[in-house]
């Protein structure tokens, strides 16, 4: 069983197949065929079936592999960590990003970057940091004239 | 004339003239934004800029006005984008009957054009039905002749099925009792395209669109939607001189703020826009690109949008079309 | 004969200095927004409209017609060094572009990337210049059935974009038709997968799918090792800086290919130029020997696409300048620019204002030959870029694709989906899943639906409008393409099978 669930290929299949089950119920509720031609529930119908249909293949296929690791990629937990975790630190960023506006926001995802996964002294990360945030105002604030986000918090100070 | 007479004209005019120096207190201090729902290109993005630019030269504005695109949902984005500039001073927004027609089908616009706030309406495009110029049908009647000898064989290219070209579609369908069938095209060009290259009969396009081609003799006008026949077409029969005595609910240009809009800061724009609609700059404009002035303040525009709403509501459940609020 | 004294009438307009300067201008700012992801021709020359009221019209549309291709040549320059697509149809170039780069050879891959657009922008203008007016009748006979046929194409590209797993390509695609689904439908305003959200009703852009799920899925991929791998090994050599013969021959079909079929497609005004470059770069697949190897850093597989695109700016100068009808963002604002100089673009155009349209022709040339000495040094420019540690690079994409998607849409939820989609790229990669069917799937989908209906709208519902000539050509060369692969794939199993009972 355990190497059924780390068998990527499964997991894959079963999403796509919700996802299209879910496409193929949304377009029973719309018209497949109006008298003027088809309705908006005509093209998702069939492609949330054909994705239901592969996906299904998809998943057999990874239950049937009887020998471990040869055709479906495993999924290892380790290497996939250090990049969620970057994800979530970009999520965060750009969470915070109507709060305390670019420059800073951008700013802490470098250090972070920088510094926090790629260990690189704290020194050489802020410089990044800070330049890349001037940098980028610069060039796109100050030359171009196109606005970047400055942040609700600052806005008052405007 | 008589001494009382005159004597009221001097006050109301002494009246008006401190009532205008009391208006004229408040000016906008920072860049004035108009959100637009098209992208850079499109109708009211083009329009925009004209305004800038003929406010720029006719030195209407102390401030630089800047256009702000916020295209999506057929304009719930940009409507969703003034309203979160509750009580802002320096915001406003440029609407087309769309906004009024679009929240009625789509429940997803949690905006509508009644949170908004009326400031005066700028323009009504006019639009021509056109067919190609090797087509059998010379009159507007022609047509809907023949739609009614083969009902749904006949084909219109158009807009969305919420655009005026439909609406006008199906009000004319209801009067007369012909059936053709409206094929929807997600740009300009490709309606025009499609009845250049003999796949639809016939199309409803703006004067503007159409120039050239009819120009070069390749498109023939059958029938103008407007109240009064435009200076460029004197000789094309209005709806109402073809036969036709229906209501054509108008494509509006009208401009907007947002709810909780200061006082002076909205009694500004309102006198802002009149001065623009009585410079040459804009008669010029509005002559060269073939549109309708039809300048209205802003409580005329809130009654003007409250009859369009109304009749296109009647339209659409004509039509069959399914209705959210 | 005409042609000639138009051509000479159009240079002598061309070049004087003025023009000259304006066409380097257009053509420098061009490159500059197409590098810049998110920062599109459209909102650029929207920007400057007003500053060209105060311009002779003439030269103030030579420089916005060089914004329009300069982007096309700078487009490619961060799809090759970033896997960041910088203009929506420099998509297909990641593909192999940056593959390239990751093997040592981006100065190869940015040179060719420059010397294809030139030859194919050239020839593009040339075939303007030839056949515009005659080509307007075919611009015309090309409808909906024609185009669902067309789009058919496209997506039957799909089997030769496959590699491993067919079921896993087809799921993407399929992916990628319900993200382009999302949204209202033009037919009956009904609203489809929006969740609620009113910022789903036009839709999910191209461009933050895009760059979610190439660029900074790469960057979280990227992430996985402690030791940060050298971002990408840095050119060694004039051998790797720039094409060498050898790669000039191999692609002299490719550039031939992006040339007619960048142009070909390009006076479609419903098919846009990422058509064109996946078309171009599926039919260079086709006909190659070695078709296996596309994907992984093959240099036809920069020029074929690469050429396209150029090829196509060429070609929807066709519609727009002959009939008045523009087929994109651009062409539709390049359309209003000539509306508000007073030009009538339409049937009568080049006979009433051949000042304006061989001046602009004639510019085409001049601004190709520009924007080839401007490039091929900045090729050694940016391979240099490289050097940088790869802990750098990463926040510098991070932070260029927020910066792109924000000024072209200002708003935090289609930073949201930024975010989303950079997720789904690095899954799709984990998992194996091919990116570029999805791709295609996003772009062919809308169009391939809505052709589909209007086309049953116009028959009504007898399906044999798609039977004219051209889309049942079209279509015949479609089920060839889906066909033989399958054949083929049928036949390796069996012998497979066979072999493994023996």
């Amino acid at each position: 069983m355990n190497s059924l669930i780390r068998r990527g290929d499964f997991w894959a299949g079963l999403v796509l197949a919700g996802l299209g089950m879910h496409i193929v119920t949304q377009a029973w509720g719309w018209d497949y065929m109006t008298e003027e031609g088809p309705g908006p529930g005509f093209f998702p119908l069939w492609y949330g079936t054909v994705m239901v249909v592969l996906s299904l293949l998809l998943t057999i296929g990874a239950v049937l592999k009887k020998v471990p690791g040869s055709q479906s990629k495993q999924v290892s937990w380790g290497e996939m960590r250090r990049a969620l975790t970057c994800w979530a630190a970009l999520a965060m960023c750009v969470a915070i990003l109507q709060y305390i506006g670019f420059m800073l926001s951008f700013g802490m995802l470098t250090l972070f970057i920088i510094a926090g996964m790629f260990r690189r002294p704290l020194k050489e990360a802020l410089a990044y940091a800070v330049g890349g945030g001037m940098g980028f105002y610069a060039l796109f604030s100050w030359a171009l004239d196109l606005q970047l986000p400055v942040g609700s918090l600052f806005q008052q100070f405007l | 004339m008589k001494f009382s007479n005159l004597f009221c004209v001097l006050s109301v005019a002494s009246l008006a003239g401190f009532g205008g120096l009391a208006q004229a207190q408040w000016k906008p201090t920072k860049t004035l934004e108009v959100i637009i729902h098209t992208a850079p290109g499109g109708g009211n993005d083009l329009l925009a800029r004209a305004v800038a630019q003929i406010m720029e030269k006719e030195k209407l504005l102390p401030v630089r006005m800047q256009v702000v695109n916020k295209p999506g949902g057929n304009g719930a984005v940009a409507a969703a984008a003034i309203a979160e500039k509750k009580g802002e001073s320096h915001t406003l927004g440029f609407i087309t009957s769309a906004w009024i027609a679009n929240p009625l089908t789509t429940s997803e616009a949690k905006v509508t054009v009644h949170d908004l706030l009326p400031v005066a309406n700028l323009l009504r495009d006019p639009a021509l039905f056109a067919v190609r110029a090797d087509s059998p049908y010379k009159t507007l009647k022609d047509f809907i002749d023949a739609a009614k000898a083969k009902p749904g064989q006949l084909k219109q290219s158009g807009g969305s099925v919420t655009s005026r070209d439909n609406i006008i579609r199906n009000t004319l369908q209801a009067s007369t009792g012909a059936k053709w069938v409206f094929v929807s095209f997600q740009g300009g060009g490709e309606r025009l395209a499609a009845l250049l290259g003999g796949h639809v009969d016939i199309m409803v396009i703006e004067p503007q669109e159409a120039g050239e081609q009819i120009r070069a003799g390749k498109l023939r006008v059958l029938a103008q939607i407007a109240d009064k026949p435009l200076a460029a077409y004197p000789n094309v029969p209005t709806l109402k001189q073809a036969g036709f005595d229906v209501v054509a609910t108008p494509q509006i240009r009208a401009v907007v703020a947002p709810q909780g809009m200061p006082k002076e800061a909205l009694a500004y724009y309102e006198d802002l826009f009149l001065k623009l609609h009585l410079t040459p700059s804009w008669k010029k404009y509005v002559e060269d690109f073939m549109l309708e002035d039809a300048y209205s303040s802003g409580a005329d525009l809130g009654k003007s949008i409250e009859v369009i709403e109304k009749d296109i509501r009647i339209q659409f459940q004509l039509a069959g079309m399914k209705l959210v609020r | 004969m005409d042609i000639l004294n138009g051509l000479m009438q159009g240079f002598s307009v061309a070049l004087t200095p003025m023009n000259l300067a304006l066409c380097f201008l257009g053509c420098f700012l061009g490159t500059v927004v197409g590098v810049l992801p998110g920062l599109g021709p459209p909102a650029t020359i929207a920007m400057l409209l007003p500053l060209t009221f105060k311009m002779d019209p003439t030269g103030a549309m030579i420089m916005l017609a060089g914004i329009y291709y300069g982007a096309k040549y700078g487009g490619s320059t961060t799809s090759i060094l970033l896997n960041v697509p910088g203009e929506t149809s420099s998509v297909v170039t990641c593909l192999d572009g940056y593959q390239l780069a990751r093997k040592g050879r981006a100065g190869a891959a940015l040179g060719i990337s420059a010397v294809a657009s030139f030859i194919a922008g050239t020839i593009g203008v040339l075939l303007l210049m030839l056949v515009a007016p005659p080509l307007a009748k075919l611009t015309l006979a090309f409808s909906s059935p024609e185009y669902f046929a067309l789009m058919v194409l496209g997506l039957a590209m799909v089997v030769l974009l496959a590699g491993d797993s067919l079921t896993k390509a087809l799921l993407s695609m399929t992916l990628g038709l319900w993200i382009a689904s999302i949204g209202t439908d033009l037919f009956t305003a009904t609203s489809r997968f929006t969740f609620g959200q009113t910022a789903l009703l036009g839709g999910i852009e191209f461009v933050i799918v895009a760059i979610g799920i190439f660029a900074v899925g790469e960057v979280m991929a990227n992430m996985e090792p402690e030791k940060p791998v050298e971002m990408l090994p840095v050119p060694k050599g004039l051998k790797n800086l720039l094409p060498t013969w050898q790669d000039m021959k191999d692609c002299k079909y490719a550039f031939l290919n992006g040339s007619l079929v960048g142009f070909f497609i390009g006076i479609l005004p419903g098919a846009g130029a990422t058509i064109s470059s996946f078309l171009s770069y599926g039919l260079e697949k086709s006909y190659s020997k070695h078709p296996e190897k596309f994907g992984t850093g093959v240099i036809e597989g920069v020029a074929a696409p690469e050429g396209a695109n150029n090829a196509d700016t060429a070609g929807a100068m066709v519609p727009l300048l002959t009939l008045g009808i523009p087929g994109s963002g651009t062409t539709a604002i390049l359309l209003a620019a000539l509306v508000l100089w007073g030009f009538k673009p339409g049937p009568l155009f080049i006979t009433e204002s051949p000042a304006l349209f061989w001046g602009l022709v004639a510019s085409m040339y001049i601004g190709n030959v520009v924007l080839l000495i401007l490039n091929l040094p900045l090729v050694a420019l940016f391979a240099q870029l490289l050097k940088m540690p790869g802990y750098v690079m990463y926040p510098l994409i991070l932070g260029v694709s927020i910066i792109g998607i924000y000024t072209s849409d200002s708003s935090i939820f289609q930073l949201g989906l930024l975010v989303l989609f950079g997720l789904v790229g690095y899954v799709m990669r984990k998992l194996d899943f091919p990116t570029a069917p999805l791709v295609l799937g996003l772009v062919l989908g809308d169009s391939m639906e809505k052709s589909l209906r209007q086309s049953l709208m116009m028959s009504q519902g007898d399906l044999s409008i798609l039977l004219r000539p051209i889309p049942a050509a079209l279509l015949g060369i479609a089920a060839f393409l889906l066909v033989v692969p399958l054949i083929k794939k049928f036949n390796a199993t069996r012998v497979q099978m066979i072999d493994s009972e023996a």
